[in-house]
């Protein structure tokens, strides 16, 4: 393999110079697509996100007698934690359960019974991997079998709803996500394979000149690597002013947008190699 | 040096060499003559190993057709340099950078190239001509570009296809002078034409393509 690096980038930036026309094509088709995709993959993580938060909120109330002494309590706490998918529990004692009351509903209980009626209990949030209503009623199962436990509240038909419509949109949002990445595949194959084609005499000269299949590739991959990165650079900074403005209107939290930011021109690159090299493949052809 | 012993060929349906032999030597001129269509170009191609045959073998220095690797293809080339009717010259740069390309695409270092290039336009008569561009060029400067160009990785035998096609008697004859030139110096050439003229002009030897067969 005659390789002569400073030839090939040379050729790669002289060649995108020349093909100017196809070159803006490749980097806007890039940059759209890109962007598309990004927003996309925005959507996906804070869609993913909300709704772990929601199954994380999902918790599993347990009420004791409430004659139980303040060692039982603690060992029933033990317990809870060794049971498996436990992952935390928060005690809450009959005065803090009064207290939590009065905040939520303003009524005093103590003042019309003349005594406090709520029990104590523990608020479990399961281990992630617990998440699911299957495995979430494994869960109450065990739980419910301990001793002290006098009732274990668990929304469970809510939960399988919540667990149904989370994974029909991840399921819609995966394919959506998967049709704009082919897609953009394709098109930057294709956009490529446009700068490649003005470009055909040249290679066609090269092969007939005796250059070996690497050094003909070199340039038009570096080409492809410069388009592509352009393109994914430019899609990053489309994306940055349109979130820029879109949270100036609506100050929410979005999640992942430093990782959205920075993939564009990673899979810029990325796609600009491969998309040359499979483009040059047809011209390659002895 | 060049050996097509029983190659058969065919495009499709149509076969255009019926197990053809031919031995072209070392220093020799030979032209190939043929009406049209009838396999001159796909002669040359063989040589070039740009096509294979069906059937058969053709050998060129080293590589045979039945066994070159995809990989020493390039470097069969740089021994056989090529010259086309239509030129086939980037118009988007000079002379100087057209002839230098043939020797950048080949992985020479670039001083090399430099007095390599400066050399092989002194020889066909272009140095004068070395920053024009190719649109400013007539058809046998042109021409004599290509033969620049094909002669920069100084290659053993010059495969020239119909080089005189596009071009008046004149410049046909300044070409054919060239290349005779060169062939004097040890470079064999393999030339196809439809000129008979120019083979009374400048004798070599001669091979005819009829019904598929080679007829000396």
């Amino acid at each position: 393999m005659s390789l002569n690096a400073s030839y090939s980038f040379r050729e790669g930036w002289i060649g995108l110079r020349r093909a100017r026309l196809a070159s803006v094509v490749t980097i806007s088709t890039v940059a759209l697509t890109l962007f598309l995709l990004s927003s996309m993959l925005l959507m996906t993580i804070n869609i993913h996100r909300i709704i772990d938060t929601f199954k994380k909120k999902m918790s599993i109330e347990i009420f004791m007698d409430s004659s139980q002494t303040a060692a039982q309590i603690m060992e029933l706490e033990n317990r809870l934690l060794r049971t498996p998918g436990v992952q935390e529990a928060v005690f809450i004692s009959k005065e803090k359960a009064l207290e939590k009351f009065r905040e939520e509903f303003g009524e005093d209980p103590l003042a019309l019974l003349g005594e406090n009626p709520l029990p104590p209990s523990f608020q479990i949030t399961l281990k992630p991997q617990y998440r699911t209503p299957a495995r979430a009623e494994e869960a109450v199962h065990w739980i419910s079998q301990l001793e002290g436990v006098d009732e274990v509240v668990y929304h469970g038909r809510l939960f399988k709803t919540v667990d149904r419509w989370s994974r029909t949109i991840l399921l819609v949002d995966f394919c959506l996500l998967l049709l704009v990445l082919v897609s953009t595949l394709l098109l930057v194959a294709n956009t490529l394979r446009l700068t490649l084609l003005v470009q055909s005499k040249n290679i066609k000269i090269m092969r007939l000149v005796g250059a070996t299949q690497w050094f003909i590739r070199m340039p038009y991959i570096i080409q492809g690597v410069i388009e592509g990165g352009l393109g994914g650079t430019l899609s990053a900074l489309i994306l940055w002013i349109v979130l820029k403005g879109v949270l100036l209107r609506f100050p929410v939290v979005l999640h992942g947008v430093l990782t959205v930011l920075g993939m564009p021109i990673l899979l810029g690159v990325f796609l600009g190699f491969f998309g040359s090299l499979i483009g040059l493949k047809r011209f390659l052809r002895t | 040096m060049i050996q097509l012993v029983d190659v058969w060929y065919r495009i499709g349906g149509n076969a255009i060499f019926n197990g053809i032999d031919l031995q072209v030597k070392a220093g020799e001129f030979l032209y190939v003559v043929g009406q049209s269509g009838v396999g001159k170009t796909t002669l040359l191609r063989l040589i070039h190993m740009e096509i294979f045959p069906q059937r058969g073998k053709v050998t060129v220095s080293e590589y045979c057709s039945q066994t070159i690797r995809s990989g020493e293809i390039p470097y069969l080339r740089r021994k056989t340099g090529v010259v086309f009717q239509d030129y086939m010259l980037l118009d988007d740069r000079n002379v100087y950078e057209n002839v230098a390309f043939a020797l950048w695409a080949t992985g020479v270092s670039g001083r090399k190239i430099k007095k390599r290039v400066f050399h092989m336009l002194a020889d066909v008569g272009l140095s004068h001509k070395r920053y024009s561009m190719i649109h400013e060029l007539s058809g046998g400067e042109k021409q004599r570009v290509v033969i620049a160009r094909a002669l920069a990785n100084e290659p053993f035998v010059l495969l020239a296809d119909e080089p005189t096609g596009n071009l008046d008697s004149e410049s046909a004859d300044d070409v054919l002078r060239l290349l005779k030139r060169i062939n004097s110096r040890g470079t064999a050439v393999v030339m196809t034409t439809h000129r008979l003229e120019l083979v009374q002009s400048f004798p070599g030897r001669l091979i005819r393509i009829s019904e598929g067969k080679l007829i000396a």
